[in-house]
């Protein structure tokens, strides 16, 4: 019995990372720029689909090389928007940048619908052997996202508390006007926001196509789940933006034990309704404040 | 002419689902990005008792009156947050009623849907219908104007303005907000569940799909066109969306391309919400400035 | 009238307010001062609601109000205004006034559909009230005029009316007269006095010195959130402690 149970929650770990790597893009965008990006679950399907057209002809490269150029156009796009639509935004009511950004979502997932077509895609890749480790199975394919996910917490980690780019997103996210006046290069911290997202989530959506597959509704399905571990983790909260996602992950999974399985997105919405009915500022959210 | 009728029963519907939208969004300011949880609710639940014999007119109501409990339910917890996460919090909830519809098959069929919904008694039904059932959307189109016009041009909706603009000075005249932004939920869920009622009874077929997140965007898009502040500035939205979702029908597309103008549409939807908020948030019609009579 | 007894408020291991305790005279005007970053604005927000109180208590005229949130507040007749104006720029400033006036039956929805008239009725009063406020404050020009469209001055006097609007029994401003020029200052001196004779109670805060002592019948000092000094505007140019705050402050600059 122990090991259905293991097996739920290797399962639910392995979920858990991906979502977390959605949830700290998201609360990434949110601590410095204040507002929920909407359209971050199509950073997700471009990242997904663009390492999809890398590995297919005329490129036809292997996943792991596509997955560069495919990342590095996502960071264009995730610039591009920024630029083009929220930096022009900014000043406005907080509003107006919302609805921007659903219309962006809808914009960018329908031009994949467009080149792509919505029927079900994958890797073409072969079918992934299966280890089993003490009583659980587990695939090849889900240690590689484990680790990629892994590696991408390790470097950001480095990067926020080690660099000096690191200490300015952190002091931009405190208090924006006074990093301003404090001198620090507010472009750059811009754009290492973004680059930082947009890898994320390309990277978190190539992770989850490869492991299942791929439509245009990918990033949607998954926004609603980096959401749910945004708010566990409190406002603009990276870290506990990831320690959210791998709670939803572990939760969903071993909830399945039961519920029916149609229902398992249930999980992630109970998980939203109760926080929202006894802590909505999040598990590790600041408490007090201006009602 | 039957095709005329068809857009203007569309036009009507969409003018009554914008316009519910807009006493949230446009008058109290709530960011409610899924509305069309309540329009679903109000056509499965109307399509669903009329199925099982209940008149028709009578299913439509409770259909709304369902909505409008929904909406006072949702608004319990939801509006302890401010702005960005109630904005997430009515997406989740648009996304869970999705699911319900697509998963509850004993009860709402599932991704099949329910067939053969049945159109008012005195309508008739099949295509001689649509001039009597037109009457009858305009109609309801009409009294949803009255009863929104009442509550907008009026302290009530003077009071939604003030939360909207500045919620600390409405607490520190002592409007009490949570109540008022309740309300409005609460009427504007019943419209939208009546709108969905009108529109399970019109399609006499509804499945999930129908009420996915996708099709928020198209309200939102009415009232964002149309303008908040007033209430024939989400109708003016509403025909302008359904007649450009129509139109594009008429243009030759050679057969090869038919696959790319849903999308193409959907893009187009989003450019245009990008640039509304871009160029001209306020909408088409702005907001009244001077003094009004109440 | 307000009594506040060990109010206390800290943000993350800053104390803002600490262990104020005082109460305010029954009559008159009250004056609150202190340098920058005293906590004064702080304090104000704790006894109308809009902060939640670590500790202590705020009693008004007998009854409990800190832990009331602010609507409760207003509605016991405690009202307010901010340091910044927040006029509702969209609204006429004739609506500005109407809409200020609580508990108005027009604004539930039951009396909207089923007694129109009383709603009329209610509504062509306020009306009324607005246009005679806006003749005691000398806005009533500009009564259908956008109320964005008043210069920064007129602002604060409008939200002034928009204070009396409510019959309060406290009124409570936060820096009324910062950043307008000295005719209209004068102006709104004039309105404070006479509501003051028409036993309205004014609580305060202020930079302007001269005005302090002019207007108020006794002052509170605060600094770096305690209460250094209460008293009458004489004493407290005489008071070291309140020296030392102002000029503690200007040698660190």
């Amino acid at each position: 019995m122990t090991a259905y149970y293991a097996q739920l929650l290797a399962n639910g770990i392995f979920a858990g990372s991906v979502y977390a790597m959605f949830a700290v893009g998201l609360a990434m965008v949110y601590a410095v720029f204040k507002f929920i990006n909407f359209s971050h679950g199509e950073l997700i399907t471009w990242g997904a689909y663009l390492a999809l057209m890398f590995c297919s002809p005329p490129f036809s490269l292997p996943l792991y090389l596509a997955a560069v150029p495919a990342l590095a156009i996502t960071v264009v796009l995730a610039l591009a928007q920024d630029y083009l639509v929220y930096r022009p935004l900014r000043q406005s009511n907080p509003i107006a940048i919302l609805i921007a950004s659903i219309g962006l979502s809808y914009l960018m997932r329908n031009a994949v619908r467009l080149f792509w077509g919505s029927d079900l895609r994958t890797y073409e890749l072969p079918l992934s052997e299966g280890l089993v480790i003490m009583g659980i199975y587990i695939t090849k394919t889900q240690i590689l996202i484990m680790a990629a996910a892994l590696v991408f917490f390790v470097i950001l980690y480095l990067l926020l508390t080690r660099t000096m780019l690191g200490k300015s997103l952190r002091a931009v996210s405190d208090n924006m006007e006074l990093a301003d006046i404090m001198g620090i290069d507010m472009k750059k911290v811009t754009i290492t926001i973004w680059v930082l997202a947009a890898v994320f989530a390309g990277a978190g959506g190539i992770l989850v196509a490869l492991d299942t597959s791929m439509e245009p509704m990918l990033g949607m399905n998954s926004l609603i789940k980096a959401f749910a571990a945004v708010l566990l983790g409190g406002a603009g909260n990276i870290w506990g933006a990831l320690l959210g996602g791998m709670f939803i992950g572990i939760a969903e999974n071993l909830g399945m034990a039961f519920i029916s399985p149609d229902y398992k997105d249930f999980i992630a919405f109970a998980v939203i309704i109760i926080l929202l009915l006894f802590k909505p500022k999040g598990i590790f959210g600041i408490a007090g404040g201006v009602r | 002419m039957d095709y005329l009728y068809h857009i203007l029963i569309v036009c009507l519907i969409y003018a009554v689902f914008a316009q519910s939208l807009n006493l949230e969004l446009g008058y109290a300011g709530l960011y409610n990005f899924g509305h069309i949880a309540f329009f679903g609710i109000g056509a499965y639940t109307s399509a669903l008792l009329s199925l099982s014999g209940v008149p028709v007119l009578l299913a439509m109501g409770i259909g709304a009156c369902l909505a409008a409990l929904a909406g006072a339910i949702f608004s319990l917890p939801a509006l302890r947050l401010s702005g960005d996460y109630f904005g997430v919090a009515t997406f989740v909830f648009a996304e869970m009623a999705h699911l319900f519809f697509l998963n509850q098959r004993d009860l709402t069929g599932g991704p099949m849907g329910l067939p053969n919904i049945p159109r008012p008694g005195f309508t008739g039904s099949g295509v001689e219908s649509l001039p009597y059932f037109l009457a009858f959307v305009l109609g309801g189109a009409l009294v949803t104007w009255a009863v929104l016009q009442r509550i907008t041009v009026s302290p009530f909706g003077r009071a939604l303005k003030v939360i909207r603009e500045d919620e600390f000075v409405a607490q520190a005249l002592g409007k009490h907000t949570f109540g008022f932004k309740t309300q409005a939920i609460v009427v504007g869920s019943f419209f939208a569940g009546s709108a969905g009622a009108l529109w399970a009874h019109y399609i006499t077929y509804i499945s999930p799909s129908d009420f996915s997140l996708q099709e928020t965007i198209l309200v939102l898009l009415c009232v964002v066109l149309g303008g908040k502040g007033t209430n024939w500035g989400p109708v003016l939205g509403a025909f302008a969306v359904v007649f450009f979702g129509e139109f594009v029908r008429f243009i030759p597309i050679p057969p090869e391309y038919t696959r790319f103008v849903a999308p193409a549409q959907g893009m187009a939807y989003g450019l245009i919400l990008i640039l509304m908020m871009l160029k001209r948030p306020q909408g088409i019609i702005p907001e009244g400035r001077r003094s009004r009579k109440c | 009238m307000l009594t506040l007894n060990q109010v206390s408020k800290g943000f993350g291991g800053v104390k803002a307010v600490e262990d104020v305790s005082f109460t305010l005279r029954e009559t008159g005007i009250s004056g609150l001062i202190g340098p920058n970053g005293s906590g004064k604005t702080t304090l104000f927000h704790l006894i109308t609601g809009f902060y939640v109180l670590d500790r202590g208590t705020v009693h008004f005229q007998n009854g409990r109000i800190s832990g009331l949130p602010p609507h409760k507040i207003s509605q016991k007749g405690i009202v307010r205004t901010f340091q910044q104006t927040r006029v509702l720029p969209f609204l006429s400033v004739l609506d500005n006034l109407v809409a200020a006036v609580p508990g108005q039956l027009g604004e539930r929805l039951f009396p909207l559909f089923f007694r129109p008239g009383k709603v009329a009725r209610e509504e062509a009063q306020n009306r009324e009230k607005a246009v005679s406020v806006l003749e005691t404050i000398n806005l009533i020009k500009m009564k259908d005029a956008p109320a964005g469209d008043l210069s920064y001055g007129q602002q604060k006097l409008l939200e002034i009316g928009r204070v009396l609007m409510a019959d309060p029994e406290l009124i409570i401003l936060d820096e009324p007269t910062a950043g307008i020029n000295p005719s209209l200052i004068r102006n709104l001196v004039t309105i404070l006095k006479d509501l003051r004779d028409r036993s309205i109670k004014i609580f305060l805060i202020e930079h302007n010195m001269p005005l302090v002592s002019e207007l108020c019948d006794e002052i509170f000092v605060m600094d770096s959130g305690r209460l250094i000094f209460s008293g009458s505007p004489g004493a407290v140019h005489k008071n070291e402690q309140v020296i030392q705050a102002y000029l503690g402050r200007e040698s660190e600059a």
